[in-house]
């Protein structure tokens, strides 16, 4: 990749997302939002972040896996009850990746 | 909503700005933590995908973009346009429109610069965390300006590890980062589904998500499930 491409990307990355941080938060703090946009906007965070999950376990780096051959699958669900019983992202996040790796021996 | 663990830190009624700060460094521990592997994982990927080790860490430093970041590192290597990737890994973050506009309920008495630097710190997990401190009633501009300095460290320091490390530790899908992020985001999804509500329109978006990406290119699934099924949300729980 062209030293110049990156950089440029990575200044517009950091405009955009602080724009889309800062923006709301200035301009909404002085207006009342409607009822149905608050609604839909407190489902976006569940909403992403399952979409999310279902795109990188069933199509890691854009590729579909066969179920019952895919790693990443079987790994999110121990991953999943980790996190359930111990509510820590470090221990989650650990635990998962050593999941993975036994999953990926055994049927990846 | 995160469901971060949160340690309850015990304050003086009348809190300065110093404790409060530290305070809020303290409730960030757990992100800190948290970061740290992700931002490891995104230093490496950058590094093996043509970023050196600058870029990657003035990245992470100045977008603070977890999954955007990834995104954008795929979407580069794709060959995308520098407009396409900027507005991709912005468009999945649109959802700290939702995170700025709930948290200026809460900033009132916060001068607009104040609100200007907090703005920068807004992730899932630091919404979160300072939603759930205000809840208690504790949170204020200082201890989310604790918040937010210490998981920016954790981000910014993982992926300086990553990417300085990098080129000792080789193919990174040996150590199965690979997982990281996967692992990082079915948390995040366990800690959200909090109620029977948020359950449902879960398993909503995760069917709509598996028809968005046979029909939709690239990343842009994402986009198309969150409003859609947000939307059905929206309609269905008046």
């Amino acid at each position: 990749m062209k030293s110049e491409y990156v950089w440029a990307v990575i200044i517009g990355m950091a405009i955009a997302n602080y724009a889309v941080r800062f923006m709301p938060m200035a301009l909404l703090s002085r207006i009342e939002l409607p009822k149905p946009l608050l609604r839909f906007l407190s489902f976006i965070p569940v909403t992403v972040m399952s979409a999310l999950t279902v795109g990188e376990i069933l199509r890691p780096d854009g590729r579909w896996l066969a179920p019952l051959s895919n790693p990443y699958l079987f790994a999110a669900i121990p991953t999943a009850f980790v996190y359930y019983k111990w509510r820590s992202f470090l221990g989650t996040t650990i635990a998962g990746i050593l999941f993975f790796l036994v999953f990926r021996a055994l049927v990846g | 909503m995160s469901g971060m663990p949160v340690t309850t830190v015990k304050q003086s009624p009348c809190p300065s700005a110093r404790s409060s700060f530290t305070r809020g460094l303290k409730l960030g521990l757990p992100i800190f933590l948290g970061y740290m592997p992700v931002g490891m994982a995104f230093g490496i990927l950058a590094k093996t995908q043509g970023f050196d080790a600058l870029q990657a860490v003035v990245c992470s430093a100045t977008a603070i973009a977890g999954a955007g970041q990834f995104i954008g590192l795929s979407l580069m290597h794709a060959g995308e346009s520098m407009v396409g990737v900027i507005l991709a890994t912005t468009v999945v973050n649109l959802r700290y429109v939702l995170f700025g506009a709930t948290l200026s309920s809460h900033l009132g008495s916060t001068p607009l610069l104040g609100q200007a630097a907090l703005a920068f710190s807004v992730t899932d997990e630091t919404f979160g965390v300072n939603i759930d401190d205000h809840r208690r009633g504790l949170a204020n501009a200082y201890s989310m300006a604790g918040v937010g300095a210490i998981s920016w460290l954790g981000w910014v320091l993982g992926t300086a590890l990553g990417a300085t490390a990098a080129g000792f530790i080789g193919d990174p899908y040996r150590f199965g980062v690979a997982f990281a992020m996967p692992a990082m985001f079915t948390a995040l999804l366990v800690a959200q589904a909090e109620d029977r509500r948020h359950i449902i329109m879960a398993i909503v978006a995760g069917v709509l998500a598996i028809a968005f990406a046979l029909l939709l290119p690239g990343k842009w699934y994402i986009v198309a499930t969150a409003i859609t099924a947000s939307a059905i949300g929206a309609v269905i729980y008046r």
